[in-house]
Formats: C-alpha cells, sequence, structure tokens
C-alpha cells in the first residue's frame, strides 16, 4: 500500500471524528505519532515518527517523548480494540551518515518503497503493554495487562494515549496496575527501569494527590528504582 | 501409598542432624512448628507411620521485602498492581525431626533409622492416632479411644491445632508415682493446671489420695467438685474435699527431729547444740511419744545439773520458739487417718503460717507419711495403706537449692525412693532454678509453662532431659494456659494449652488499686487510728512473688 494514500486516510478520519465530550477522549481524534515499520519480536515494535510531509498534524515533541503511552487500534472479530504501549526508546537515523539507516537505492524511488527509510527520520521503539476494548463512547473499557496475542502490521498508526484512557488502562476495580512490568522491564532493556518509572511519574500526576494508589505507586517506583541499582551493582 | 488429597508437603532431603529431615510446602498448607507430620515406611515389610516434629518453617520464596516499604500499603496490594498472584506464589522450607513409629510391642516410640526419601508425601498425623501415641498410655495399637481408657488425666489438646481437636490424655499412675514438677513464672498458669489435674484425679475413674501444701490459699475453689455430677462415680462415689486450716495444723514435739529444732532455735551456740541434741536423743529413746518442753528441760537439767548455763539458754529460746507456738504440741499431731484417704483431696491452708512452720509442718507430715508408705510396702501396721500423691506450690521453699530447710532432706528421700513406695510429689514453682537438683532431676513428669529468666530455663534444660531443645525454645512465648508436657507421663513432649477448669480458680491477682482506695477511704472513716493496711505476712499471691 502507498504511504502517502493511507495518510490521507487517516487524514479524513480525523476531521471528521472530532470529540463529542471531554469526559470520555475520542479514540479517533488523538494524536498520530507515527506508523509502524518493523518489530524485533512479538512485543516490540519500531515506529518512524510523523514529520511534517507525512501528515496534518505531525507530533509535536513533548507528544511523542520517552514514557509516552500509545495505542494502536485493532478490530479483531468485529470488536475494534486499543493494543496498548509505550515509548520505551527512540533512534534517529541518517541514511546519508555513516550509512547505519537501510538505505534507499534510488532518490526518485523513494515513495514506492516504504519499507525502506530514505530520509533523516526518527524511530521510535514501542512496547505492547496490554489491550482494551474500545468502547460506544470512545473511550476503553475491560482493559488486561496480559500479553497481547494480535500482531500489528506494518503501517499500523501509533496514535499518542491521552491521559484518562491511561489510566482507565491502568485500574483494574479502583486499583492501580502495572501488571505488565515484568515484561516491559525485558523488552526495554537498559532503558527499563527509566520507562517504568517515566510511566508512574505520568500515572502519578493524572491521579488527584489524595488517591491511595498514589502511595501504592511510590512503593512500586522504590522497587523498580532499587533493582535497577542493584542490576548496575550500584548496592 | 499415601493418598495424596491430604497431604501438605514432601520431603525435600535430609537435613542437619541425623534424625533431621528438610521439606517443601506451598502456603496454603499452613504447617506450624511443633506439628506433628507422618509418612510411611516399610519396617520389617510392613508399612508403618513414622512420626515426626516439625521444628523450624522458614519462607525460600515470597513477596520481595521491597514490596514492604510503606507500612500503609499492604504488600498484597503492590503485588497486585504488579500482577503477582499473592495466593499460591509462597513456598515454605520446614526442617522436622523423626521421632520414630509407634512399636506396638514396647509401647513406645522406636526409631526407623532412616530418613525418609526425597518426595516421600508429609500428611498432618491424625488426631485419633497422636491421642494414642503421644502420652504414655501403652496403648497396644497406634489408634486407640483413649477416652474411655481408666487412670488418665485430660489436660488439654495440641496448642496447634483447633481447640478440643487432639486431646491429651496423660497416665495418672506414670506422674504420681515417678513425681511431678509444674515450672513456670507467676501468672502463666501453674495452680490453674495443677487445679486441671486434680479434678481429672478425683474423677470416679481415679479416686486419688491427694494432699495439697498451699502456702497461699489457692485452692479454696476445689470443693466445687463436690455435689457436681461430673465428679460423681455410679456407685455412689463423690470426691471429698478436706480444708486444714493452721488452726487443725499440729506439730506434735516428739516428731520432730533434732534438726529441725536446729533449725528453729535462734543461732544457739555450739555447746548448746551438743546439749540439746543429747537430751533430745535422750527422749526419742523414751518409750512416751508425748512429752513437752517441759520433760525435755528437766532431762537436760538431768544430765548437765539444773545451774548450766548453756541449759538456761536453752529453755529460754526453746520456750520462745516452741512452747509458745501453737503450731507445736506435746501431744496433738495431724492425724494421718484423717487427712488421707482414697477419693480425698486434702489442702492444708497454710497461708498465715510464717515460712519456718510452712517447712516444719511439711516436714513433719511428710516424714510422717513416708513411714507409713514405707510400713505398709514391708507388710507392717500402716495408716496409709494406699498410695499418696502429695503437690507442693512454692517447691523451691520446700526443697531449696540452698538447702535451707528442714524439708528438703524428706523431700529429697521421697523423690529418689518414693516411687517404690507409692508416694508421689508434684513440686510448683516460678523459681526452677531455687530448686535443689536432685529434687528436680528426679520430678520424672514435667509441665513448663511460660518463663522467661534465663537461669530458670537453664535449670529446665538441666533437669528436664526429655524435652528436646526444639521444645524448650517455645518456653518464653507462651501464654497463660500454653505449656510444654514432657517426661515420663509422654513418648515424646507435646506443646499443649491446657484445658478449662471445672472448678472456678481460685488465684487471680489482688485488685491492687481497689485495694488501696479501699483502704485509704477506711482510714479517712477512722482518722484517729494509725494502722497500716495490711497486706498479710508471708502471703505473696500479690501482684507478684518476690522468691
Ligand atoms: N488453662 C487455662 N485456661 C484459661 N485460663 C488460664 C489457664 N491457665 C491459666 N489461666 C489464666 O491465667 C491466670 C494465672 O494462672 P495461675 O494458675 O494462677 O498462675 P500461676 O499459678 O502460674 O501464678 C489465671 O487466673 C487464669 O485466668
Ligand atoms: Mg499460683
Amino acid at each position: 500500500m502507498h504511504r502517502s494514500t493511507t495518510r490521507q486516510q487517516y487524514g479524513d478520519e480525523a476531521m471528521t471524528d472530532t470529540p463529542t465530550n471531554v469526559d470520555s477522549p475520542d479514540l479517533d481524534s488523538c494524536v498520530r505519532i507515527g506508523s509502524i515499520v518493523s518489530s524485533n519480536s512479538h512485543l516490540d515494535y519500531v515506529a518512524e515518527v510523523y514529520k511534517e510531509r507525512d501528515c496534518d498534524r505531525p507530533p509535536e515533541l513533548h507528544e511523542r517523548e520517552f514514557g509516552q503511552p500509545v495505542f494502536i487500534k485493532k478490530t479483531v472479530d468485529g470488536t475494534e480494540h486499543a493494543v496498548m504501549g509505550v515509548i520505551y526508546d527512540t533512534q534517529l537515523v541518517d541514511p546519508d551518515q555513516g550509512r547505519t539507516g537501510p538505505r534507499l537505492a534510488q532518490d526518485d524511488q523513494a515513495q514506492f518503497t516504504p519499507g525502506y527509510i530514505e530520509e533523516r527520520t526518527t524511530l521510535a521503539g514501542v512496547a505492547l503493554l496490554g489491550t482494551a476494548e474500545i468502547a460506544e463512547d470512545g473511550g476503553i473499557q475491560e482493559p488486561t495487562h496480559q500479553m497481547p496475542r494480535w500482531t500489528l502490521e506494518v503501517e499500523d498508526t501509533v496514535f499518542q494515549c491521552p491521559d484518562q484512557v491511561t489510566v482507565s488502562f491502568h485500574t483494574v476495580d479502583d486499583q492501580i496496575q502495572l501488571a505488565y512490568m515484568d515484561r516491559l522491564l525485558d523488552i526495554a532493556g537498559d532503558l527499563g527501569s527509566e520507562v517504568i518509572v517515566a510511566l508512574i511519574g505520568r500515572l502519578r500526576g493524572m491521579l488527584p494527590d489524595n488517591d491511595p494508589n498514589q502511595r501504592v505507586l511510590d512503593v512500586v517506583e522504590q522497587n523498580v528504582q532499587w533493582q535497577a541499582r542493584e542490576q548496575r551493582g550500584m548496592v | 501409598m499415601a493418598d495424596r488429597s491430604d497431604v501438605v508437603g514432601t520431603v525435600a532431603g535430609p537435613g542437619d542432624d541425623p534424625n533431621e529431615f528438610v521439606f517443601v510446602t506451598p502456603s496454603d498448607k499452613s504447617i506450624k512448628t511443633g506439628e506433628f507430620i507422618t509418612y510411611t515406611v516399610p519396617v520389617e515389610d510392613e508399612p508403618r507411620s513414622v512420626f515426626a516434629r516439625v521444628t523450624n518453617r522458614e519462607l525460600i520464596r515470597g513477596l520481595p521485602e521491597g514490596f514492604l516499604a510503606d507500612p500503609e500499603v499492604g504488600p498484597e496490594t503492590v503485588a497486585a498492581t504488579l500482577g503477582v498472584p499473592t495466593d499460591d506464589t509462597e513456598l515454605y522450607r520446614l526442617t522436622a525431626t523423626v521421632i520414630g513409629y509407634y512399636d506396638t510391642n514396647m509401647t513406645t516410640f522406636a526409631n526407623p533409622r532412616q530418613l525418609p526419601d526425597p518426595g516421600t508425601p508429609l500428611s498432618i498425623a491424625p488426631h485419633q492416632q497422636l491421642e494414642t501415641v503421644l502420652p504414655n498410655l501403652g496403648c497396644e495399637t497406634d489408634s486407640t479411644d483413649v477416652t474411655t481408657l481408666d487412670g488418665v488425666a485430660h489436660i488439654g489438646w495440641l496448642l496447634n491445632r483447633p481447640a478440643e481437636a487432639t486431646n491429651l490424655h496423660i497416665p495418672i499412675e506414670e506422674f504420681a508415682s515417678t513425681h511431678l514438677a509444674i515450672l513456670a513464672s507467676t501468672g502463666s498458669g501453674k495452680s490453674y493446671t495443677a487445679s486441671v489435674l486434680i479434678e481429672e484425679m478425683m474423677r470416679p475413674t481415679s479416686r486419688a489420695s491427694l494432699l495439697v501444701f498451699d502456702p497461699h490459699g489457692e485452692y479454696d475453689t476445689l470443693a466445687e467438685m463436690q455435689g457436681e455430677e461430673a465428679f460423681q462415680g455410679e456407685d455412689g462415689y463423690e470426691p471429698s474435699i478436706e480444708y486444714y486450716d493452721p488452726e487443725r495444723l499440729r506439730v506434735r514435739i516428739s516428731e520432730l527431729e533434732i534438726g529441725d529444732v536446729m533449725a528453729i532455735l535462734d543461732n544457739p551456740s555450739n555447746r548448746m547444740q551438743e546439749r540439746l541434741s543429747t537430751a533430745w536423743r535422750a527422749m526419742q529413746r523414751q518409750e512416751s511419744r508425748t512429752w513437752g518442753i517441759d520433760e525435755l528441760i528437766a532431762e537436760m537439767e538431768r544430765i548437765y545439773g539444773d545451774d548450766d548455763a548453756s541449759v538456761g539458754a536453752l529453755e529460754w529460746r526453746l520456750r520462745r520458739s516452741i512452747e509458745r507456738n501453737d503450731l507445736f504440741h506435746p501431744e496433738e499431731n495431724v492425724p494421718l487417718d484423717e487427712i488421707v484417704d482414697p477419693g480425698q483431696c486434702t489442702v492444708l491452708q497454710m497461708d498465715t503460717l510464717d515460712r519456718r512452720d510452712q517447712q516444719l509442718i511439711t516436714t513433719v507430715l511428710l516424714r510422717r507419711m513416708y513411714r507409713e508408705r514405707l510400713g505398709d510396702v514391708r507388710d507392717r501396721d500402716s495408716d496409709i495403706e494406699h498410695p499418696i500423691f502429695a503437690l507442693f506450690e512454692e517447691g523451691h521453699r520446700f526443697a531449696p537449692a540452698s538447702g535451707e530447710a528442714p524439708s528438703l532432706g524428706i523431700m529429697r528421700t521421697i523423690t529418689s525412693e518414693g516411687r517404690k513406695f507409692g508416694f508421689g510429689l508434684g513440686i510448683i514453682s516460678q523459681r526452677p532454678s531455687k530448686i535443689d537438683q536432685d529434687v528436680l532431676s528426679q520430678c520424672g513428669t514435667q509441665i513448663s509453662m511460660q518463663i522467661k529468666n534465663p537461669s530458670d530455663q537453664d535449670a529446665i534444660k538441666n533437669s528436664v532431659e526429655a524435652a528436646g531443645e526444639d521444645v524448650l525454645r517455645e518456653l518464653p512465648g507462651l501464654t497463660p494456659g500454653q505449656a510444654v508436657v514432657s517426661g515420663d507421663a509422654m513418648n515424646t513432649p507435646a506443646l499443649i494449652q491446657v484445658r478449662q477448669r471445672r472448678t472456678s480458680h481460685g488465684a487471680g491477682s489482688r485488685p491492687v488499686i481497689e485495694e488501696w482506695r479501699e483502704a485509704y477511704d477506711e482510714r479517712q472513716r477512722e482518722p484517729t487510728q494509725s494502722e497500716s493496711a495490711d497486706f498479710g505476712e508471708g502471703d505473696s499471691t500479690g501482684v507478684q512473688s518476690l522468691d
């Protein structure tokens, strides 16, 4: 499929579906961060971050930063799902510099070979965390932190996940959940504890100050930090 | 092969000690230390249930301690947040010591001399089996309904099991003939436990002949047994509880031995001691058993002349210490046939006597009773023709390690020889380290309750060889009513909860504040009098006994 066509489609959608109420954000109106270009494993994907040329409203720097929760939409068996993920790593690619990135054969063929990165670009590592169903009102329901069974596809769009959805995804029976933590630590490797700390920081900011889950997050953060220090041989 | 449904753990391998093995259990099979478990081994081709005691329990897999960082956030909440299941994560590693299988011929435990193989399934030992094999009941099978046996005392149930689930019935004959020690700090339940045993011994199935030396007046409520249906026999038996207050306690002077007299006298000189000994022996050789101080002094004057200074000094001392003390009498004596009888429990209320008098009446009574028991066994005429059991509160007073009690000698004799003559002693004490070691180590059955003082713990360790280290480790942590029973009455020591009394308990602490306030009010009402509140000399049932 032609990349620009895809872009065009999504752009149309974005224009027709505008959020109806502020309480339940519409997943269709979310900022697009980029599209999937490859994967390292079932839970570990690489997305190419959209630039000015790729869509109407490319993500701003703070919308695709390290630790940003994201989602990818998937329709499975007639039901729309959000596959939840997080940006756990980024990488700059400059095909002309040091020839590190995938190289393009011919300049003028660039737009017909989407598998290759033909220009300076930013890649984001996306680790999958779990899934949820997309509800009628545009929010999510039935969040689960079990390992997602479905695979993403190349060109799937990665959306920035709104705070409210991030909180819903992390809340089961009023209890904060980060049950994907060990998987995420495994995927994110050296940056594992950092990405979890970043996620926790976000969740903290989203929850009311007097929420009892704040203290739970503190304990979890302490544990992760301590483990990381232990692994790095600091303590 | 064991039915796996009641399997609680699996043997992992041998432990540090030759009799020890290690096993692993998941957390839902909560097994406490002290629990009895079994496994099956073939002994001479026959499957035998081997019993083992759990001695240690440690977590080998569980939630990280980091989850405990915030006291207000439960570790299970942190675990839930991280999606860590909390119900079956924990694994415990337990250590158990093999007790043995029950040898029905020897009616005690025999060591299989072989540890269970790794992988051997372990079960909780069934109630009835433990009730049969833990106490020394001499059962011929390893599973008997012990409630139907005669001569057993239902003292309580295994502490690790639910109330009244695994009951402990100990053989009365064992502890009553080879002596009993009840050792614990004040307030741990010694008198309570002793009363439970008295209740059991007075039941129609045993009809014991008991004597309680009660220096604190703690046994007044035993009389409630009379008229109580639980204690009545089909043949019309009912226990009789007799109280002897100091009014009825008499020591005939001729029953005293020269050593006893020396102990009462105030610092007699060597010359006085020598004169008194000579005269005392002369009096004891006489036909008459009913002589008094007058006759004794007459005898001294006959030997040494009536103007001998030492005799004069002795006369003054004897009249003061013996003649003017109502306890001593030229003729009267506590009649043995009245104080001991089968089906009778006699309580000697000594709470108003001073310590010396308590010791003397005890000394003389024990000596007389021992003589009668000796006579009975040797087919001589005897006032006591049945075995007797005497219980002592404040046992260290009557058999002190310091040796300073006239009663020590006869206590030693009875504890070492008494079993041959049907004379058993029960020693109750809150200071085991202050009891004469010979006496303590002769007490074949021990009931040890909470005890914190290290020297007292050592005294128990040294004298109570039957109770293993692992059981004695429990002593400081016990609460009132919990006890370790060990020794002759048991095939292996057990940690128990002593049952509730049927009679009420008469030995509470005194309501100190109430008494202060009452005493104060009393004074306000009688402003002219300057009498101080009298808490009673020699009565240490107050807040805490200091000896
Ligand atoms: N087996 C028991 N069941 C219930 N309460 C008990 C038991 N043993 C002891 N107690 C409680 O502990 C208190 C102290 O017991 P007591 O026998 O008077 O202590 P001690 O003689 O060791 O100083 C009792 O008043 C009673 O309330
Ligand atoms: Mg007491």
